[in-house]
Formats: structure tokens, C-alpha cells, sequence
């Protein structure tokens, strides 16, 4: 674990070699939401490939590049596409853009993933405002020896999204007029989605939506002290007892037409962050 | 009766470790003792013949975590023989599964007959308050680990000549006539302690809120990161087993707090008079009979 530091350090200096800005907020975007990249002044991106230590994504609907640049004003780093447990890697290896980002000055994390909705009052192409999380994964990027430089060895959890900004994204949602909700999503390693039976049991034990991603990266966003924001774009509905066939297609189609919403709330969140 | 292990568990590991302990050590203890969180104070009231620390035993895990020091302390607790694991490894640190059970078997095969573990954990059941002491009747595994590589078992109930187990095969876990033991002594002393279901976790960090009010759900009184995977070791190797766990804060969803460390090792610490006398207690009485094997059908 303590090798990790190193490997930090060396990603850090091959992003700080063409991009010298210090990030307020580093941005991870989900499945099919790669278009907020496109808003953001670039001064500089890199693929994966050319960050020491950074996996490769192999998912196909992920780019796998990290861009910094203002958005609206504000530096930002975002990473178009993302890394998942189910890829094989370990969700040390999946989080350290998190530690990245800390390290290079970013004071928040924005998180985004498609979702199965479980609630049945949501409706596909709905945003849920991550309120709290269930962590099914099986495992936790902080197992190991602890680095205290990193972050403590017991992170405490009673509020690993900030409800202010819950509340801040909420508004800007009623102010433009989008149908978001508050909700939890609970993270298993998948990758095959639910049967009719699990989605019953993770209906149960208090989950709004289901997905393979965001909680490691959250975990490791309290250990090192990112404030964080979650956005969760419902791209198909989990009734049990309603159920058809998932389609990927469709789940992306119904990902990229949310995300001019996603994209109004993400940037409404970040505008609050340059008054306050 | 005399202690030995099952064939499915003993391995050159426990051996050398046990032969280890023996080179500095070599009585055979009567009881097995885990000191968790904040207990650390416990070791203070054994009658010291022998102190070793974990890195002079083959295969033992090193502990990483604050308030664990990490040695083992053989000798006299309550007119008893005993070993107890003064620091405890967890599976947060990286351990294995069964490199965290190893400790146990290795106490075993050194011939202790009851094993009391003891642990710092969070409370679900609104109806506890921060230290209490609950009385483990059952537990939850949501700790995920990967089987330890063990050869299976040997046939159960088949008397061998060679294999007596102080545990009767397929009984509860957590020794049912220890457990009331256990409850008797905090009702004599006038303390609260509760019979309780305890759900181990992988940690390292508390759980969320929502995490909270799954395992509260699901039938855990308390939640911690310990415990579980000792506990199934003691059952596969036929120690009769005893836990308690101090609640050190109780998860109010509702209204959430932070949980600090420090605060759940000056909890625990604070507790620790009634652990340790219940534990003083139940290693000092005559342990009760078995309940015969019927009982558990």
C-alpha cells in the first residue's frame, strides 16, 4: 500500500508537466456521458495510456482520456470513461485518478454512472441525486496497510456526499424544470445485471438504484478528503415484476439523451462553488 | 479432556507455530483469550510467565491497527492457565482469511479447551447504549473472503480415539451454556450487557447510513470488523467459543455522527472492567457440562 504514494506522485508530475493549473473539482463521467467533456476550454488532455500507473479502460462506450480545462470558468479535470471492478481490476487500481485529482489540489469530486432504478417511482432518463450509498461490492480500496498521508485508517462515513450540494443540485433541478430525485444506490460487482430476485433484495434492504460503479471511488474520495457530489441517470427501470430483457443499446440511447440535464445540474453545482 | 485438532485443520503452519510458543512456554493453557480494541489494558491483570511477541512466531500476522500492540501473554488469569492474543490482526490489513484464523488454531492445538474473544463494535439496536457489552449468540458474514485453503474436514461425529473435540459437532458457534454464563455474571455485577447478533464487515471505513440500516435489516444488533473469522475457526477446530463485544457508539441513521477511532478506543477502554469480569468470572467457574448433542437438533 505504501508504494501507492510513489505511484500518485508520478502520475501527478506527468499531468503537472503540461498543465500547471491547480483543479477546484475533478469529474468522473459515466457510462454514455462523455459529452460534458466537450463543454469544458481544454488546455490540455491526456489519454490513459500516457498517465503512469492509470488502468486502461476497456469498457466500449468509454473513451478513456483526461481532460483539464475550464468549464464555465472554474478548473476542472474530468476523465472521459472510467475503470470498473468488474474489468478486473482492483478497486485500488480503479481509484487512484481519485487520489490523483486529490493531490494536484482538487477540493471536490463529481461522480455520474447509469443506473438501474429500482424505485418505482423513478422513470427512465430520470437523475437521481446520490444521497448515501450501500457498498456491495464484496471488497474496499482502503484494505491493506494504511498510509496515513493519504487519509486516515477508519474514514468516518455518516455523510460521504455532502447534503448541501444534494440540496444545491435539487434546486437547480426545480429552477430548469428536470425530474430528479434524492435517493441511495447500492454498488455490486457485476458485471451481469440482477436477477428478478436480487433486484427484490436490494429494493429491500434500502437501495433506489443499482449500479457496478462510483462507490470506490467515493470511499476513497472521504479517505483522502474530496468533498463529493453523485449523480446517478436512470437508463432503465428494475421492477421485478415488470422485467424485460436489458438492452445496451437502449441503455445508452436513453444515457446520452439525459445528459444535456446531467449537464445543467453538474455545471448549476459548480457555479455555487465559484460564489461560495 | 484433552484438546487436539481436527485433522482437517491442523497444518505444518499451526504446528510450527505452536512449537514456537512451546520453546518459550511450555504449559498448556486451559483458556484462549483475544484482547480487541481497547482491551489492551486486560493483559495487565494476567500473572505474566511468558510474553511473546508475534514476529518471533512462524507464519503469525503482524497488527497494524491503533490500539493493537501484538504479542501473546501466557500465564495465569483467574486461577487458570491461560494464552491471551494481546492485539488482534484484521482482514482491513490485507490478511487472508486464513492467516487471521491461524492465531486460533495455533491456541488450540496448544491445547486451550474455551476461547473468549473480545472486540469493539458499533451499535445497531437502538435499544443499547454506548458501553454496553453485548453477549455474541450468532453472528453475520458480510466479510467476503476467499475459503481458506483447507483440506475438508474429516468425518464428523466418528470418534477416532486420537480426535476429541470440547465442541460437539454441529453446535451453535457461540457456546450456548457460556453464553448464559456470561449474561448470569453482568446481572450479578449489576451491569447492562445483552445477548446479541454481531454482522462482521471488511471495513476499514464505518459503514454509511443507508450501510447502517441494511445490516440493522438483516438482523445484526452490532457491526464490526473482527471477530468472525476466529470465531469459524474456533468452530472448525472444536474450541467452544465466547464473545463480547463493546459498543462504543450506537449508529442513529437519523440523526448521524461522526465516528472518530479515538472515541471507539476510549469507549472501549472504559468498558473494559465489566469484559474483563465477565471474562475473569467465566475462565474462573467450572465450565458447565456440554449440552448433549440432541439439544442442538
Amino acid at each position: 500500500m505504501l508504494e501507492l504514494y510513489d505511484r500518485i506522485q508520478a502520475a501527478v508530475a506527468a499531468i503537472r508537466s503540461r498543465w500547471a493549473t491547480q483543479p477546484h473539482a475533478g469529474i468522473i463521467l459515466g457510462t454514455g456521458l462523455g459529452g460534458l467533456a466537450q463543454k469544458i476550454a481544454v488546455e490540455a488532455a491526456f489519454d490513459y495510456e500516457a498517465i503512469p500507473h492509470f488502468p486502461r479502460s476497456t469498457t466500449p462506450t468509454h473513451r478513456g482520456r483526461l481532460v483539464c480545462g475550464h468549464l464555465d470558468g472554474l478548473p476542472v479535470m474530468a476523465m472521459e470513461g472510467r475503470f470498473h471492478f468488474y474489468e478486473g481490476y482492483s478497486l485500488k487500481e480503479i481509484s487512484l485518478p481519485v487520489r490523483v485529482m486529490r493531490a494536484l489540489g482538487a477540493r471536490l469530486l463529481v461522480v455520474s454512472n447509469a443506473c438501474g432504478g429500482m424505485n418505482p417511482s423513478y422513470r427512465c432518463g430520470d437523475i437521481m441525486v446520490i444521497e448515501d450509498h450501500i457498498n456491495l461490492m464484496g471488497d474496499n480500496p482502503l484494505i491493506g496497510v494504511n498510509d496515513d498521508r493519504l487519509g486516515p485508517r477508519f474514514p468516518d462515513m455518516s455523510e460521504p456526499y455532502e447534503q448541501k450540494l444534494v440540496a444545491r443540485a435539487l434546486e437547480v433541478a426545480r429552477r430548469e424544470g428536470i425530474r430528479a430525485h434524492r435517493g441511495v444506490f447500492v454498488a455490486v460487482p457485476g458485471p451481469n445485471l440482477e436477477t428478478r430476485a436480487e433486484y427484490r433484495f436490494l429494493r429491500g434492504i434500502g437501495a433506489d438504484v443499482v449500479g457496478m460503479s462510483t462507490v470506490p471511488e467515493v470511499i476513497v474520495a472521504v479517505h483522502c478528503g474530496l468533498r463529493v457530489v453523485g449523480f446517478s441517470i436512470v437508463t432503465d427501470m428494475c421492477l421485478p415484476d415488470e422485467l424485460e430483457p436489458a438492452n445496451v443499446e437502449k441503455i445508452i440511447a436513453v444515457a446520452n439523451e439525459a445528459e444535456p440535464k446531467l449537464c445543467a445540474l453538474v455545471m448549476g453545482v459548480l457555479a455555487g462553488e465559484k460564489v461560495s | 479432556m484433552s484438546a487436539c485438532l481436527d485433522p482437517g485443520t491442523a497444518s505444518s503452519e499451526t504446528s510450527a507455530a505452536a512449537a514456537a510458543v512451546r520453546r518459550c512456554w511450555d504449559t498448556r493453557p486451559e483458556a484462549a483469550l483475544v484482547l480487541g480494541t481497547g482491551l489492551h489494558r486486560l493483559s495487565g491483570w494476567i500473572r505474566t510467565e511468558a510474553e511473546i511477541p508475534y514476529a518471533a512466531v512462524p507464519h503469525f500476522p503482524r497488527s497494524t491497527a491503533p490500539g493493537h500492540s501484538g504479542r501473546l501473554v501466557c500465564g495465569r488469569f483467574a486461577g487458570k492457565t491461560i494464552v491471551a492474543l494481546d492485539g488482534r490482526c484484521h482482514g482491513y490489513e490485507g490478511y487472508s482469511a486464513a492467516t487471521l484464523m491461524l492465531p486460533v488454531l495455533t491456541m488450540r492445538e496448544l491445547g486451550a479447551e474455551v476461547l473468549i474473544l473480545s472486540n469493539a463494535s458499533g451499535g445497531l439496536n437502538p435499544s443499547f447504549a454506548s458501553g454496553d457489552v453485548v453477549v455474541v449468540s450468532d453472528h453475520l458474514n458480510l466479510m467476503f473472503w476467499k475459503p481458506p485453503p483447507w483440506p475438508p474436514a474429516g468425518p464428523r461425529g466418528v470418534p477416532s480415539g486420537a480426535v476429541v473435540c470440547d465442541r460437539q459437532p454441529g453446535a451453535p458457534v457461540y457456546d450456548p451454556a457460556l453464553v448464559s454464563q456470561a449474561l448470569d455474571v453482568s446481572r450479578r455485577e449489576g451491569f447492562a450487557a445483552h445477548r446479541g447478533v454481531y454482522v462482521g464487515v471488511t471495513g476499514p471505513n464505518y459503514e454509511t447510513r443507508a450501510e447502517y440500516r441494511f445490516l440493522r435489516q438483516i438482523g445484526a444488533d452490532v457491526v464490526g470488523m473482527s471477530t468472525v473469522p476466529e470465531a469459524v475457526a474456533a468452530a472448525r477446530c472444536g474450541l467452544r467459543t465466547l464473545a463480547l463485544s463493546i459498543v462504543t457508539n450506537v449508529a442513529r441513521p437519523d440523526c448521524p455522527e461522526v465516528v472518530r477511532a479515538e472515541d471507539v478506543v476510549r469507549d472501549a477502554e472504559r468498558a473494559e472492567p465489566h469484559v474483563r469480569t465477565i471474562m475473569a468470572q467465566v475462565v474462573a467457574d467450572p465450565w458447565p457440562v456440554l449440552p448433549a448433542a440432541d439439544k442442538t437438533s
